[in-house]
């Protein structure tokens, strides 16, 4: 799908922490392979265990929304014609614990509440300084 | 531990709004902190130390030389952050003070945003790259304090039964405390609970009232310790504790955290340290980014429980001198002036001093807090006693 905010809008930085995330088509959370601790942002050491053995966890991409803001004001100029949006925080169903930002689609960003079920689907982009393409995990209301 | 500490003096300069400063960033400084020496009554040459913010363009070899400092002691900023580390500015003072290593620290904050830009705008738009931790939010435009932490606000309402009317009444205290200031840039420009909810969304939960303004000016207070402080012209305001705290968990957006300003630990800390609890404090000053996380911050700090913060907020419980919490003095961030804070601690100065334009009576304890949703939070109490 297109993106939320714009083709031309901030694109995350990949690095090896968050390549996953961003590259791979499906909801991929860091996981820790010691203790099965999920964590996100991801970090470079277990934030429970304190081990460096990390790796992903692959989720079914449903969830609940735990928070929701509409933005209406655009706090920098490129925003002016992609306000107002909901910003989104969502608890994945089968990942309990981190609380994952996003943009709700699929209804008004006024009509977004907290509680409404939501399954992931992708935004794709194209970061032009290294060639990669991404698909950005993005929130869909289903109801 | 040695003996206490003290604020000896406070200086700011006129406040103005965002661009509007007729000086420069370091002129403001130099004011404010020739103020402060002033109301304390202490020669400019004998500060020997500066603490500030990690971001502060005014450093403090610049400013020895210019304000004929005989001997720089100390010099330390907070770590990387914004308001949350006001008081832990004046808790790095009040340690280097009672150890020994300074005898007069000047702790301050300039801000000329018609000199250097805007703080409350994000730099980044479309084209830009962001890695770290903006790299899982900026994508979604998730760019500013604002929108943060009303995240953590709407949360917060739904998971404790919280209305509009709650975040209201924190910014209807701010502004009819300002009536009685001078200094209050919205003294004159009184808040009606109908220009509240008629005002625009900036990021919902929060109307254009809610959000602080940007502004210039500075401010600027002097820890000395308790022995020096009562020779000095001003009345001292003790520094009974400062603290700081974080967790659980700052960075992420997590199940114990999310309805959260980072306050919890801050209380604990603070009130085991003074050996007091937020019910014997006689007036308090929050640091008011935005008004949601106001209220988080109150119940965190101990004043109510989450549940009952609505309440505890309403009837006007936190308007005027005999206010049930008397609460932002001055008018606070949102309508004395916003210098990341700093006004807030002198206020908290003057109520122990008597000397403010909404007065508390026989004020024993004085408490500041500082910028919720971010951690390392920090408080500050100052006493009438040392």
């Amino acid at each position: 799908m297109k993106r939320v905010l714009g083709e031309g809008w901030i694109l995350p930085a990949l690095d090896n922490l968050n390549r996953a995330f961003f590259t791979t088509g499906k909801l991929t959370l860091q996981q820790c392979k010691k203790c099965s601790h999920l964590q996100h942002p991801p970090e470079e050491i277990c934030r429970n265990c304190q081990s460096f053995d990390l790796g992903h966890f692959e989720s079914a991409g449903t969830g609940k929304i735990a928070s929701v803001a509409v933005n209406h004001h655009p706090v920098h100029p490129d925003m002016r014609d992609i306000v107002p949006f909901a910003i989104v925080l969502v608890a994945v169903d089968d990942a309990p614990g981190p609380l994952l930002a996003g943009n709700a689609i699929g209804v008004a960003p006024t009509d977004v509440q907290i509680g409404d079920s939501v399954r992931v689907v992708f935004e794709e982009a194209h970061d032009k300084h290294t060639d990669e393409r991404l698909l950005i995990p993005q929130w869909e209301v289903v109801r | 531990m040695r003996q206490k500490s003290a604020v000896c003096g406070i200086g700011e300069t006129r406040y103005y709004k965002r661009g509007d400063a007729p000086h420069t960033e370091f002129q403001l400084a130099c004011l404010a902190i020739k103020a402060a020496a002033e109301d304390a009554g202490l020669p400019l040459s004998e500060i020997d130390g500066f603490v500030s913010y990690s971001d502060s363009r005014n450093g403090p070899t610049r400013l020895s030389a210019a304000l004929g400092i005989d001997n720089l002691r100390f010099a330390a900023t907070t770590w990387p952050g914004g308001g949350n580390t006001a008081a832990a500015a004046m808790q790095i003072a009040d340690a280097a003070v009672r150890a020994g290593y300074a005898r007069n620290i000047v702790v301050f904050r300039a801000i000329a945003q018609g000199q250097f830009g805007r703080y409350g705008q994000a730099r980044a738009g479309s084209g830009s790259v962001l890695g770290g931790t903006a790299a899982f939010n900026a994508p979604y435009g998730l760019l500013t304090p604002a929108q943060q932490c009303a995240l953590r606000t709407a949360a917060f309402m739904d998971k404790y039964g919280v209305s509009q009317e709650a975040l209201c009444d924190i910014a209807m205290a701010c502004f009819a405390n300002a009536q009685l200031n001078p200094r209050a840039l919205q003294n004159g420009h009184p808040l009606t609970r109908e220009k509240y909810h008629a005002s625009r969304w900036i990021v919902t939960p929060y109307h254009l009232y809610d959000c602080c303004p940007e502004n210039d000016g500075a401010a600027a207070s002097i820890v000395t310790s308790a022995e020096r402080a009562r020779d000095m012209r001003s009345t001292p305001a003790y520094i009974v504790a400062t603290a700081q705290g974080d967790g659980p968990s700052f960075g992420e957006f997590g199940p114990d955290n999310y309805t959260s300003s980072y306050y919890g630990s801050v209380a604990s800390n603070l009130w085991n340290y003074a050996g007091l609890t937020a019910q014997d404090m006689d007036v308090v000053q929050f640091y008011e980014n935005f008004t949601g996380a106001v209220l988080i911050a109150l119940a965190e700090m101990g004043f109510a429980p989450m549940e009952g913060i609505q309440e505890f907020v309403s009837d006007d419980a936190l308007v005027g001198p005999d206010a049930k919490l008397p609460f932002n003095t001055s008018g606070g961030n949102i309508a004395e002036a916003y210098i990341h804070g700093f006004g807030l601690i002198n206020e908290a100065v003057r109520q122990v001093r008597g000397e403010s334009t909404c007065q508390v009576k026989d004020v024993e304890h004085s408490l500041m807090v500082a910028g919720p949703g971010y951690a390392p939070g920090s408080a500050l109490v100052l006493g009438a006693t040392a």
